[in-house]
């Protein structure tokens, strides 16, 4: 039995939906319990003030990094199975920028509304209807920027790949990098812990 | 040291079990290499393309008018043949160069040739290469053309049977074809010649039909 069990054929694409399902209310509850659902802890992270966003996200990030690295080293996943994105740069780098506008406007990003949501804040279903407003408006100007949306397309690249370093390497730097950011982090909420409303309540 | 290590508060002991994993992963190597798996020459040979590795020329056309993208078509056949005529948004690589083509395992593969046996000879390279979703047109390139595009019907058909037959010739028009009655199929076969464009032209889409067609859209792939 080897990973990713989908594409092994495990099972079909209906019983896949029922793990998504179970998988997206995992991913809900552990955002739910690292703070995710409040937009004051989310909108700190942009005065430097409340760093939990970094430290949470860079974490998951390690973890699954090095989980999925050794998995597939001793052979259990097949990474050559796993879906890359495409990297369209330039279309991307603009819609980031729009998707960190509204993080820093409205105190969430799309899954974390749909969380504060769950756990009955109005705001978070403001930010779910802003959110669907936003994809019409993509939808009906689709037709004019289809194709910047399509340009600058890289293929599916990965670090290694793009900066010609041994997938190791890139492990250990990506580890590197996120100790260093945490160290960082916790720097700065010291640094700016006035601007944190919650220490002047 | 032992001592000194169980003292840290929990965030400095993950900090550095990810330090200490990440280091061993300078040497640890590529994982896109250890999953490499040797081939089993005997289950390869015992292996034949079942039915349900192939796809009906009739699936297929609804996927194309439908606009589904969630597969990649691949031609087999010799860039000439490839020039002259193929289907819409297929990819052409010839069987020779199919061992090294850059094809991602993560798709679905469907192959095809003007008929099935060079599309199962590259089933079974792409099946020894660990593609998992690898599937071949039914009857290749001359069922595409008997099926979709120049469907034979019988020449007095019933009432029932005209109904069906619309739906049929919407299709084959939209391919640039159209249906071709059992009797005359040999002549009317010789006379028309297969469209050079992949796509249909605009006029020829069916505007009556019991089915909305929708043109292909441009190639997007799974993802979020």
């Amino acid at each position: 039995m080897n990973a990713p069990f989908y594409k092994f054929g495990l099972f079909n694409t209906d019983v896949s939906l029922i793990f998504a399902f179970i998988i997206g209310i995992g991913f809900g509850f552990a955002l739910e319990r690292g703070g995710f659902g409040s937009a004051r802890i989310l909108a700190a992270q942009f005065y430097f003030s409340n760093m939990r966003v970094l430290k949470v996200m860079f974490t998951a990030i390690v973890t699954a990094m090095l989980g999925l690295y050794y998995l597939s080293v001793i052979g259990f996943v097949d990474l050559s199975l796993i879906y890359i994105s495409e990297t369209y740069i330039l279309p991307q780098v603009i819609g980031g920028l729009i998707l960190g506008i509204g993080f820093v406007i409205g105190g969430y990003c799309p899954g974390t509304s749909v969380v504060s949501f769950a756990t009955g804040k109005l705001d978070g279903l403001m930010y779910i209807l802003g959110v669907m407003f936003g994809i019409f408006i993509f939808g009906e100007i689709f037709p004019f920027i289809t194709d910047f949306y399509y340009s600058t397309n890289m293929g599916s690249v990965t670090l290694p790949q793009f900066f010609h370093l041994s997938y190791g390497m890139v492990v250990f730097l990506v580890v590197v990098m996120a100790v260093g950011a945490f160290a960082l982090a916790e720097w700065s909420e010291k640094k700016f812990a006035h601007r944190n409303p919650e220490n002047q309540l | 040291m032992k001592k000194l290590f169980s003292e840290l508060d929990l965030k400095y002991k993950l900090a550095i079990i990810a330090v200490l994993l990440g280091v061993v992963a300078l040497f640890a190597g590529d994982p896109y290499n250890g999953t490499s798996v040797k081939v089993n020459v005997k289950d390869i040979a015992l292996s034949t393309v079942k039915e349900s590795d192939k796809i009906n020329p009739t699936d297929l056309a609804d996927w194309i008018i439908q606009g589904k993208a969630d597969y990649v078509l691949v031609d087999l056949r010799t860039p000439d043949k490839y020039a002259e005529y193929t289907l819409p948004e297929a990819e052409n690589i010839p069987l020779v160069e199919l061992p090294n083509s850059d094809l991602l395992r993560n798709q679905k593969i469907i192959l095809f040739s003007d008929d099935e046996v060079v599309a199962a000879q590259g089933w079974f390279i792409l099946k020894a290469k660990k593609y998992n979703s690898v599937y071949i047109l039914e009857g290749g390139l001359n069922g595409w053309k008997d099926k979709v595009v120049f469907p034979k019907v019988p020449a007095n058909p019933t009432k029932d049977e005209l109904a069906k037959f619309e739906k049929l010739r919407a299709v084959a028009q939209y391919f640039g074809g159209d249906l071709v009655t059992e009797t005359s199929s040999s002549e009317i076969r010789k006379e028309i010649k297969l469209p050079t464009s992949t796509v249909a032209p605009q006029s020829t889409q069916p505007t009556t039909g019991s089915r909305k067609f929708t043109a292909p859209k441009k190639k997007k792939r799974e993802g979020c």
